[in-house]
């Protein structure tokens, strides 16, 4: 007899009833506890990291005058300035409606396979958020070291009188710091996802191999 | 209204848990991450159910909700890790007129079964529940070739993890 027959059989045997059934009364609380399924967890993420965004890039604007000012002489006038900010907040408000779209988009009667596509296109879409943040910090920084030893005029008048061996070192310890800074932010990201969604991934894999 | 809503939905899970329950036992080790489980599929379940339509079968729902939950959105648990074989918990199986060989060679199956991958037993668990292969195939989101050809490699699969 094929193995899978005689699990069959006994599967839908009465013996396999063995649970202990559970009463309409015990069926209710458990109705209205917190979910702690992956799309709760990749929400709340997302609205942090939504957070943690808008904080850095605003904190600093709106707490000190004196940054401000120097903002709008790096970027030569406020007009810029206001432009690029007013960007940075409509690119913001995309993401957001495009999270949004994407977690209605999830829906647990779906079938396996679009439930998992339309939960890692969720993610993909905070992933695309956050390289849009690291690109955007990695250019201001380089922007702002850049307008610091160019352009500031006591910052450029102590690198004109730096030698050509103090020039390369502080250079160097600019690129690496801003590559660190870089680094450290990546790491962290494809700890959390990668933990995250492993076995979606794995998932999802096995189910698109099917189709090859 | 939403009184209602609960005590049709309470009525109905009472009367299919079974389903759920046997979801629960493929994709978890132990009865702590087994109550988890069935408690996350519960709440999955009501969540979506203000959108079940009679017109599905509510036991063909449970089927898709129960398997996403398992495949997708659970995520186990810490206390899951603790080391209980399954077997001691999952499949206390009665003493009734099984003969030795064919109740040994149950526990080895399901034992082989619990080696598979998520998506292999998500197949395999609509083969015992007598789905066919449309449903099967409707339930994955793969063709129903695609489907057939799958549950022949498991087969194959099982063979050789009994019999290695």
């Amino acid at each position: 007899m094929d193995e899978l027959e005689l699990l069959k059989k006994d599967w839908q045997s009465d013996r396999s009833k063995n649970e202990p059934a559970l009463s309409s009364e015990e069926i209710y609380p458990m109705m209205h506890k917190k979910s702690s399924s992956i799309v709760k967890t990749l929400f709340y993420i997302s609205i942090a990291e939504l957070i943690f965004w808008v904080i850095i890039n605003s904190i600093p604007y709106f707490s000190s005058e004196e940054y401000r000012a120097d903002l709008a002489a790096m970027y030569g006038n406020s007009t810029i300035l206001l432009a690029i900010t007013l960007f940075g907040y409509a690119v913001i408000l995309a993401f957001v409606y495009l999270l949004y779209k994407s977690y209605k988009s999830i829906s647990v009667t779906d079938n396996a396979k679009r439930l998992l596509k339309n939960i890692l296109n969720t993610r993909k879409i905070i992933k695309y958020y956050v390289i849009y943040n690291l690109v955007v910090a990695f250019l201001s920084m380089a922007f702002g070291l850049y307008y610091m030893v160019y352009v500031n005029p006591e910052v450029s008048q102590q690198f004109a009188e730096f030698s050509d061996k103090q020039m390369f070192i502080a250079t160097t310890l600019m690129i690496l710091f801003t590559l660190g800074f870089l680094l450290i932010f990546w790491l962290f990201y494809r700890i959390i996802y990668g933990i995250l969604l492993r076995r979606l991934n794995k998932n999802y894999k096995e189910l698109k191999k099917l189709e090859v | 209204m939403n009184k209602e809503l609960e005590h049709s939905f309470v009525e109905l899970l009472e009367k299919h848990q079974n389903i759920v329950h046997k979801v629960c036992r493929l994709y978890t080790n132990n009865q702590d991450a087994h109550n988890d489980l069935f408690q996350e599929i519960t709440i999955q379940l009501w969540k979506a159910y203000p959108k079940f339509r009679g017109d599905a079968k509510f036991s063909t729902w449970m089927y898709r909700v129960g398997l996403n939950t398992a495949i997708t959105l659970y995520r186990k648990s810490k206390r899951s890790i603790k080391t209980q074989e399954f077997e001691s918990v999952s499949f206390k199986i009665k003493a009734e007129a099984y003969d030795d060989t064919e109740e040994q060679q149950l526990k080895l199956l399901y034992k082989a079964v619990h080696q598979l991958n998520d998506i292999e037993k998500a197949l395999v668990f609509l083969y015992l529940e007598d789905k066919n292969y449309n449903e099967i195939s409707e339930t994955l989101g793969i063709s129903e070739v695609n489907a057939r050809v799958k549950m022949n490699r498991v087969k194959k699969k099982l063979k050789t993890i009994l019999n290695p």
